[in-house]
Parts: C-alpha cells; sequence; structure tokens
C-alpha cells in the first residue's frame, strides 16, 4: 500500500533520513519506534509532503508520489494526523470534521457518503458528539487528539499517518487513544504508527521498525521486536 | 447639533470606503500574511474600468442606473484578473523563497506601473463619473443624505456580508478560514494553499474595485485617485485589526467621521491628521487593533 525506498530528507542542509525503507502493507499497522531526534516525525512529513525528499521513492498504492506537494499527497489518499495535532482553532468540531474531507466534497476523490462517515466519527469519539458546534480551540487536549484523529479518516485515507497520538496526554487519556487504533485495526484502516510508548505502539501493531539517527537499525513482526533483547533494552525500559 | 449629525453621517460613507479597501488587506494578510501596497490602484482602476464601461453602455442608449448595473459584474471580473496579475507578478515568488519583504517592493512597483498605464490610457484630469442615482440629497430629520453615499454603504457591507457568508457556510470558504488559521495543516486537508491565497488576491481586488466605482460617483474619477485612499485604509486596518474580520469597517467609520468632524471644526487643512494620530495610537496601546483577536489556544 505504502513502499518508502532509500528515502533521503531533512531540512535545509541538515539531513535527518539517509536511506529509509519501509513498507506499509494493505490493511496493517505498522509502527516506528525510536529516540527523540530520531527522524520519526521528518518521516512522516515527508511521506505527506510538508516537506521535499532530498532523494528516494516515495509508493502510494502502487503511484509514485515523490516531491508531490501535500495537498496532492492527501487527494491521493493519505491522511495526516500531524504532531500536535493541529485542529483549526476558530472552526467549530464539526467543520474540523467537514475540512478532512474535503477532497471528498470537491470532487477530488470518490464523495461516499459524508453524513455517514461524520455519524461514523461521532460514534467512534462520543465526546466530540457532545461537542459538534464547539470551536477546537476550546477542546481539551485529548479531545483536540480525538479530532486530529476523526479528521484524518474524514478523507477515507488508504493510508493513515499518525504522529505520536499519546503525546502529552494524561495517562488515562493515552489508554483511550491506544483502544482507537485497535478499534481502527479491527476495522481494517492502514496505518503507520509513529510513538514514543513504544512498548504499547508494539502491543497493538503488526509489524514494527526502529528508526536510530535516520536509518532503520531493526524490522519485523512487532512479537519479535518485543522479544528482542536490544530493543528491550533500548525502548521498553526493562532489560529482564 | 444639527451639523454634527450632518458630520457624522458624511463621515460614514467615507469611512465605508476605507473599511472596504481595508477589508482587501485584511483577505490576503490572514491567508498569505502579505498585502498589496497598491490596494489604491486597484480601486482606481476598477473606476476606472467601470467609467470607461459606463459611458460606453450609455453611449448604447442604454439609462444611466441601467448602464452602472450593467457595469458592476465587468468591473467585478476585472477586479479579479487584476488581484490575479498582482498575486502571480508581485507576491507568488516572494512566498515560495520565504522572502520577508520582496512583495512589499513588488506590490508597490506593481501600483506604480498600473498608475502610469492609468495615465497613458484615461489621461491626467480627473473625469466625471456619471452617477446613477439623483444627486438631490435626501433630507433626513436633520439631515441631508446623497442616495450615492446610502449606495456606498449598503454595498460595501453587502460585500463584506457575502464573503463572511461564503467562510461560514461553504466547504471552500472554509478551506480558506483553514489556510488563513494553519497553512501547513490545510494543505494536509488536500487544500491547495497556493490557490487560496490567488483567490484571496482576486477576492481583495474585487472589494477595491467595487470600492471604487461605489465612490467614483461622489467623488472625481482620475489616475490618481487610489493613492491616498490606499494609505488612508492601510491605517484603518491598523486600526481595525489586520485580524478581526468586520472591525475594518467600523475603524473605517471612525477615520471618515474623525476626518469630517476635523475638517469642520479645525480646519480642512487638519483633515488628515486624525487618522494618523489614531493610528500612532492604536499602535501604542493596542498593536493587534482595535477588533484584533488574539488566536484561542488551548493544550
Amino acid at each position: 500500500m505504502l513502499s518508502v525506498s532509500n528515502l533521503h530528507a531533512g531540512y535545509g542542509k541538515v539531513q535527518v533520513l539517509h536511506g529509509l525503507n519501509l513498507e506499509v502493507p494493505r490493511g496493517s499497522l505498522v509502527t516506528l519506534i525510536g529516540a527523540n531526534g530520531a527522524g520519526k516525525t521528518t518521516t512522516l512529513r515527508v511521506l505527506s509532503g510538508m516537506i521535499a525528499p532530498h532523494s528516494g521513492s516515495i509508493h502510494l498504492s502502487g503511484t509514485d508520489i515523490t516531491g508531490w506537494p501535500s495537498h496532492a499527497i492527501t487527494r491521493q489518499g493519505m491522511a495526516h494526523s500531524p504532531e500536535g495535532r493541529r485542529v483549526f482553532p476558530t472552526l467549530s468540531v464539526t467543520d474540523n470534521l467537514l475540512l478532512g474531507g474535503f477532497p471528498r466534497l470537491t470532487g477530488a476523490r470518490a464523495r461516499g457518503d459524508i453524513d455517514a462517515d461524520l455519524r461514523r466519527m461521532f460514534d467512534l469519539f462520543p465526546r466530540l458528539d457532545e461537542r459538534r458546534q464547539q470551536l477546537a480551540g476550546t477542546l481539551s487536549g485529548g479531545e483536540q487528539q480525538m479530532l486530529a484523529m476523526a479528521r484524518a479518516l474524514m478523507l477515507n485515507p488508504d493510508v493513515l499517518l499518525l504522529d505520536e497520538p499519546s503525546m502529552g496526554l494524561a495517562p488515562k487519556l493515552v489508554e483511550e487513544v491506544f483502544a482507537t487504533i485497535a478499534r481502527l485495526k479491527a476495522l481494517k484502516v492502514t496505518m503507520l504508527l509513529v510513538e514514543q510508548f513504544a512498548a504499547a505502539a508494539l502491543e497493538i501493531a503488526d509489524t514494527g521498525y526502529v528508526l536510530e539517527n535516520g536509518r532503520i537499525t531493526v524490522s519485523g513482526s512487532a512479537s519479535d521486536l518485543r522479544d528482542n533483547p536490544k530493543v528491550r533494552a533500548a525502548y521498553l525500559g526493562s532489560a529482564h | 447639533m444639527d451639523i454634527l449629525a450632518q458630520l457624522i453621517v458624511s463621515g460614514i460613507s467615507v469611512g465605508m470606503i476605507y473599511g472596504a479597501i481595508a477589508f482587501g488587506y485584511q483577505l490576503t494578510f490572514s491567508t498569505s500574511q502579505t498585502l498589496n501596497f497598491g490596494q489604491g490602484e486597484a480601486l482606481m482602476l476598477g473606476a476606472l474600468v467601470g467609467l470607461t464601461t459606463v459611458n460606453f453602455l450609455i453611449g448604447q442608449s442604454i439609462a444611466t442606473p441601467l448602464a452602472y448595473l450593467l457595469m458592476l459584474p465587468v468591473v467585478l471580473a476585472f477586479g479579479c484578473v487584476q488581484g490575479v496579475v498582482v498575486e502571480v507578478l508581485g507576491v507568488r515568488q516572494a512566498i515560495r523563497t520565504g522572502s520577508e519583504s520582496g512583495w512589499i517592493m513588488a506590490t508597490i512597483a506593481l501600483g506604480i506601473i498600473f498608475r502610469n498605464l492609468a495615465e497613458n490610457i484615461w489621461g491626467r484630469d480627473a473625469l466625471k463619473f456619471p452617477s446613477p442615482l439623483t444627486e438631490t440629497a435626501l433630507t433626513i430629520g436633520p439631515v441631508h443624505i446623497q442616495p450615492m453615499e446610502i449606495a456606498i454603504t449598503l454595498g460595501t457591507l453587502a460585500l463584506a456580508l457575502a464573503v463572511e457568508v461564503f467562510n461560514r457556510k461553504s466547504i471552500y470558504g472554509k478551506a480558506v478560514v483553514a489556510t488563513s488559521s494553519d497553512r501547513d495543516a490545510a494543505g494536509l486537508m488536500g487544500i491547495n494553499t497556493r490557490l487560496v491565497i490567488t483567490f484571496s488576491y482576486a477576492l481583495s481586488s474585487v472589494s477595491a474595485a467595487l470600492a471604487g466605482v461605489l465612490v467614483a460617483p461622489v467623488t472625481l474619477t482620475g489616475a490618481n485617485m487610489g493613492a491616498v485612499l490606499g494609505l488612508k485604509a492601510f491605517a484603518v486596518a491598523i486600526i481595525g485589526g489586520l485580524s478581526s474580520g468586520l472591525g475594518v469597517f467600523v475603524g473605517g467609520m471612525i477615520l471618515g467621521v474623525a476626518e469630517t468632524l476635523t475638517g469642520f471644526y479645525l480646519s480642512t487643512g487638519y483633515k488628515d491628521v486624525p487618522g494618523l494620530v489614531l493610528l500612532l495610537i492604536v499602535l501604542s496601546v493596542k498593536p493587534s487593533g482595535l477588533f484584533g483577536k488574539k488566536g484561542i489556544k488551548k493544550v
């Protein structure tokens, strides 16, 4: 579904990614773990076109999208719930969700049933249902995270990129976020999850990649990674 | 007391013109943090194109009020194209390269070019714009008011209202609001934010052109009519707040009334002073403008 090969990218002259290879098969949940500064967020930003790669290639459903601008990549079916949530604070919850479906509402992507999908989001995230007309800027951090995920889902994406959905949330909300991701996985949503809570991410993922200094150092099934002594020592916080 | 009421009413219609031009500044500033320093010239071009169109239609023996109505879509379409030209030639490169000031010089330069162009096409003399409405003032209580002054107020408000409804109700309008609030995130929604910026420039020039044909019948029309209006409207945009939605119209009315009052009670020689004094006061007391919003942010 999403296929990345030999990706080099960075900001200006500072190179962050040094030849990244990554596969996200249809219907699977892949997680990318790594320390702060390893290049996890940069990876997602390149994939969704927020920054252009220096070299390498990105294919989405067989289409070469390398170097495309972000709006074109989104229309092609890649949704990105970005770091820091980035909801539109002066717009209502419902308007934020509608904007997630912008390509569908404007004919750039199969329309489907927008109203049914809105209802689906409110079922999936009941707290948003209670706040439909509230401005997104007045939501709590956890609610904004839910909104960012729901907004991305409104695209009916082929691939959903999730950047640190647990960041800055209270433990109870982190649990809730992971429960939601598990539910999306059951619905066969293809996802690439970047997380600092490596243990929780590997618990629900099918496949995992470990990113160190812009390179993939370990990859494999999530259960293999959970049992890998090096991964355990470095990212799972337990040596035994 | 009667004179005071009269001065306020006259000030308001002038102020609405300032407001409409300032509204244009605000449209592009919100999407791109840039604005067209040639807004006054956009107004002037709109007025002159409108004048030529109206005169042509009257030449076809169409009655003046009807000619004026038929001219409006022509001028609005022209404003649209003119705004796109300004964005493509003057602003796009600067935004792409992240230049902080390139667009300032480029839009000023384009404004000067437009003014020269207009001087060569329409000459340097001020021209008379045929008024679509009777020039006999209506008398309401103690106040005399020209029908065209009412048209100015209604016309500019209708434009602002139309934009507001578009932004709130249509998905494309919401895309504009999203671009204003967070350009990167808007891109992730599949919104072509570069196109949104071009669109906002088109709309900005449309509002200036409309202001041009509204004000033209009560003033004189000519290549140099825009410069001072554009500058005063810039002061209004700062006073009202570049992020304040309809605040610019209140800012415009404040300046318009302040000018007529100064003109009458002090001297017409000081007419331009209150705007600048207001500008200085606002900049030192509330730099985001009287109605400027601080973004709602909660983490």
